[in-house]
């Protein structure tokens, strides 16, 4: 398991520094689907980028982020490289910006694998072959390049990547934000079997909650860099205590049930 | 009399992009008149900006034609259409590229009404302004007074580009997925400011990929995919029952309070249907073979359509 | 703003303060000879004494002259001896330390010794018996101590007034050139004339070429297209080459040399200006615009022409530096204003004069890195304007 703890992130900008996380705790077990929901500026997308230590020199980090028993934030970079990808990989947002659009997908992926595992070539892009399979392309798009792909698909094979490594753990940004409905549902329902299957713990950050609600076995509100409530989806849909989760709820409410003036 | 304020007739878009001939739109037909909200669904490359551009004059057509308060856009003078267009509020699914970056939030919700007519004084115009900005939730000093460019966010800027195309008092409101950079909370209301003005009698456009929404906003609705009309009819109907495959893999697509993730009803993408079939067969969960020739919109019910051959 | 935490501007400030403030503390014409030619800067250790007088006046006809230094280049002795009565003869006298006695001057059977005597004289090498090729100064100055100049005899002097006068070897912070004249003065001048050539010239060809960036990207079609193969054309002409052809015909002023620097540096700017315009008329508010039928003129003036400033700004100073370096090149071909102090010009006369052959490197040096650094100054400055026009640079935590 992934335990955030007290943690403080202030980006350095022009007007000096700007808290995007304010002490917070969370805790991302493996085998379940822990969903982050928050607005935008909330400070979701920074607290996954923290716990792979991708934050812009210059930013103060405060607190700990234990994985495996040692400290994300403290460990030296032989042990980081180890850890990223391997043992925790990222999925961002927007697809188009995981792939180089010089090389074919498959070549990306297999340098990730040959990178991680050491396996040859010639293994590698098996691996990818099959990996391309399981999350539902043909194998044949191994030699595709990322501008012959449609969003969906470069979606799909942006996830094929993060677990070529066969992580542990599994952060994604907003995954399905840019894709279409029936492809969002589907990627939605894809991931969560990758999760039963493999056994990993997948972090999730989005601001729609209803999708979050539909997936996750944890769920935990932020608002402007604090978490307002966490807790098991069907209680805190039941009875949401913070003022914050309780609009939230009941503009999607009010909007599902069409109860806006006409 | 009610002349429909904008009307589309059996409209053909098609152009050349990278090589290729994409038809973005296949003979679409729609109507809306004041005081209606009429809803398009669809989701990206449905052609529902399309839709809405071809509507306004601002690309050729191949085919059909388009009416703006009964005038066909195509016939009138230069001077005309602009007449036409300054009746109408639009506003464009990106609000990255939509709104000049050098001016303020202000400047910019002014600029059409400024640009209109130089009777309108132009403290009044400015008094307007700020009050839609305020309206629209956006009525800081700060954030009233700051460029476009520098200091908004994506959802701020949707905002500012909804008071600008609200500013005129527009007569027809053409809006490209007004919603999907507002945080949910705040998607009720800005439906909410939009439909005052339905109310007091403009007519709305409304393109999205959520039924659910569509069916808060409008009254009826028009599910679109890949250029064709595929089913017609209230939106509540289309939601709770849709006559077409892909109108009812849409609403359980979408994600529902209380609702488990399940895998949507479609097909693997595996055979060729060939150009003249039913657009969605590809993908359709209850295709067969009758499906190679492109079903045709028929009327099922009263006020409802649908290009089916199962139903 | 971040402009301000880059030491460029700093600098430019700098140095537009030395070079309009900088002269006023020189009083003299900076064309008038301050010291022997080739003097080197008096902070160099070694080589020649600065200048030094010596005079003989009516209660002194005689003086001394202390000299701890290599022969000076040049003496030269002018004035009068006025006695009470008629002499048989009267003479001014030059004693090394040495003992050797030199007679610099006499008069046979006046009351009156006029002198003026220059020690390149051919008459005056004479007289102390040398050949036409030798140095007279070596010769009267053979080594270092005290040396005495007196009139002779030193009673019955009713009036005298003679200056032994020695231009320095050393001058100033940065020596003298070919004529004498304090290089560090013409330095200064120099900055006023390469900045103020750098400065319009880019400014001149700013101006034209964003008008015609701005209405051929506009307009598209076939205006745009003619337009563009005319700055092809020009841009495919070789600068320098017309640059001296029109120098010669135009004549060498200073305004001509900033009209044609000017009319030959606004292709770049039109076309960045350009595309930056093509990419704009397609956007949506722009099209938008349109529709709402706001008029050409004011989509330009409003909106498109905000955008392009910053670009246009990161441009101009960026072709600062080219209009430095193409000024520069003309003044050391020959081809400005000879009367015009600027760098190229204190190069071109360097290099005409055998400065690099006497090795008189501050003649060379100072102008040479006052034009390097100059033009460092505005590519740095140009580099950041760059940096901040670029939108994606902006705003990336805008999240």
């Amino acid at each position: 398991m992934i335990r955030v703890q007290s943690l403080s992130v202030d980006y350095r900008t022009n007007e000096g520094y700007v808290a995007a996380l304010k002490g917070l705790s969370l805790d991302i077990p493996k085998k379940e689907v822990t969903a982050i929901v928050g607005e935008s500026g909330s400070g979701k997308s920074t607290l996954l980028y923290s716990v792979l230590r991708l934050l812009p020199p210059g930013t103060k980090v405060k607190g700990s982020i234990i994985a495996e028993a040692s400290d994300v934030l403290a460990m030296n970079y032989e042990k980081l490289n180890r850890f990223r990808w391997n043992r925790c990989a990222l999925i961002l947002q927007g697809a188009m910006s995981s792939f180089t659009p010089v090389l074919s997908i498959g070549n990306q992926i297999a340098e990730t694998i040959i990178h991680h595992r050491g396996l040859s070539s010639r293994e590698a892009l098996l691996k990818t072959s099959e990996l391309l399979e399981r999350v539902g392309l043909p194998a044949a798009f191994v030699s595709r390049y990322p501008h012959e792909l449609s969003g969906g698909q470069k979606q799909r094979a942006a996830i094929a990547m993060a677990i070529s490594c066969d992580p542990d753990f599994l952060l994604a940004d907003e995954p399905t934000t840019a894709l279409d409905v029936i492809t969002q549902a589907e990627i939605t329902v894809l991931l969560a079997e990758l999760v039963a299957e493999k056994g990993m713990g997948l972090c999730m950050v989005t601001h729609d909650l209803p999708l979050a609600l539909s997936l996750c076995h944890n769920l935990a509100v932020m608002k402007e860099g604090e978490i307002v409530e966490a807790g098991r989806p069907e209680i805190i849909l039941e009875k949401p205590r913070h003022p914050h989760t309780v609009e939230l709820v009941e503009s999607i409410r009010k909007l599902e049930e069409g109860s806006i003036a006409k | 009399m009610n002349t429909p304020v904008m009307s589309l007739q059996n409209v053909v878009v098609s152009f050349f992009s990278h090589g290729k001939r994409v038809e973005a739109l296949r003979g679409i037909s729609l109507d809306v008149a004041s005081g209606e909200c009429l809803a398009l669904i669809g989701e990206s490359g449905s052609g529902k900006t399309t839709a809405l551009r071809a509507g306004l004059a601002l690309l050729p057509l191949s085919g059909g034609r388009a009416a703006l308060f009964g005038e066909d856009l195509r016939q009138v003078s230069k001077g005309r259409r602009v007449e036409l267009r300054r009746r109408c509020g639009y506003i464009p699914q990106d609000p990255f590229g939509c709104l000049p970056p050098t001016v303020t939030a202000l400047e910019t919700v002014a600029e059409p009404a400024l640009l209109q007519s130089s009777r309108n004084g132009k403290r009044e115009v400015f008094e307007k302004s700020m009050a839609l900005l305020a309206e629209c939730g956006l009525g800081e000093k700060r954030i009233v007074e700051s460029k476009v460019s520098t200091s908004l966010s994506g959802g701020q800027r949707q905002r500012v580009s909804i008071a600008r195309a609200l500013a005129a008092d527009p007569a027809l409101i053409l809006a490209d997925e007004p919603t999907s950079m507002q945080d949910a909370s705040n998607r009720g209301k800005i439906l909410e400011i939009l439909l005052k003005r339905v109310n007091r009698g403009a007519a709305m456009v409304l393109t999205t990929h959520d039924l659910y929404l569509a069916a808060a906003a409008a009254n009826l609705g028009i599910v679109l995919y890949h250029g064709h009309i595929v089913e017609r009819g209230p939106t509540k109907a289309l939601l709770a029952e849709g006559l077409h495959p892909y109108t009812r893999a849409l609403a359980q697509a979408l994600p529902r309070l209380g609702k488990k993730a399940a895998r949507p009803p479609v097909a693997e993408k595996t055979e060729d249907f060939g150009p003249l079939a039913c657009p969605f067969a590809p993908r359709c969960p209850e295709r067969f073979e009758r499906c190679r020739q492109a079903p045709p919109l028929v009327n099922l019910s009263p006020g409802r359509d649908a290009a089916c051959w199962r139903s | 703003m971040t402009l301000l935490r880059r030491w460029s501007i700093w600098a430019l400030l700098a140095v537009t303060l030395l070079g309009t403030l900088g002269p006023g503390i020189f009083t003299g014409d900076p064309e008038a000879q301050v010291a022997a030619p080739f003097s080197r800067p008096a902070w160099t250790p070694g080589g020649g004494s600065p200048p030094l007088t010596a005079f003989l006046t009516t209660e002194k006809p005689a003086a001394l002259v202390s000299w701890k230094w290599e022969p000076p280049p040049n003496v030269t002795i002018s004035g009068f001896l006025r006695y009470a009565g008629q002499l048989e003869r009267a003479e001014i006298l030059w004693s090394t330390p040495g003992g050797k006695t030199f007679v610099l001057a006499s008069s046979k059977d006046s009351d009156t010794l006029r002198v003026d005597i220059d020690g390149r004289d051919m008459s005056f090498k004479r007289s102390l018996g040398l050949s036409p090729f030798d140095d007279a100064a070596k010769v009267l100055f053979p080594e270092k101590g005290t040396y005495t100049i007196a009139a002779r005899p030193t009673d019955g002097i009713k009036e005298a007034r003679v200056t032994l006068d020695i231009p320095g070897k050393k001058w100033g912070l940065l020596g003298t050139d070919q004529r004498g004249r304090d290089v560090f003065h013409l330095f200064l001048l120099g900055i006023r004339v390469s900045l103020l050539v750098g400065i319009t010239a880019t400014l001149l060809a700013a101006v034209i070429g964003l008008g015609v960036g701005l209405s051929a990207g506009y307009a598209g079609g076939l205006f745009d297209a003619l337009v563009m193969r005319v700055v092809d054309i020009l841009l495919s002409i070789p600068t320098l080459p017309i640059l001296m052809v029109l120098a010669g015909l135009w004549g060498k002023g200073l305004w001509q040399l900033v009209f044609i620097l000017g009319i030959f540096s606004w292709m770049g700017t039109a076309r960045t200006v350009r595309a930056l315009t093509l990419s704009l008329r397609e956007t949506c508010y722009v099209e938008n615009l349109r529709s709402l039928g706001a008029p050409t003129f004011y989509i330009l003036r409003r909106h498109l022409l905000p955008e392009a400033f910053p670009l246009l700004m990161a441009n101009v100073a960026l072709g600062v530096p080219a209009a430095i370096l193409a000024e520069a090149g003309l003044s050391f071909l020959g081809l400005s204003d000879p009367r015009i102090i600027s760098w190229g010009r204190m190069l071109q006369e360097a290099h005409g004069f055998g400065a690099f052959s006497t090795g008189a490197w501050w003649l060379i040096l100072p102008p040479g890195i006052g034009i390097a650094l100059i033009c460092l100054i505005f590519l740095d400055i140009g580099r950041t304007l760059e940096e901040m026009s670029d939108p994606r640079l902006k705003k990336e935590m805008a999240r």
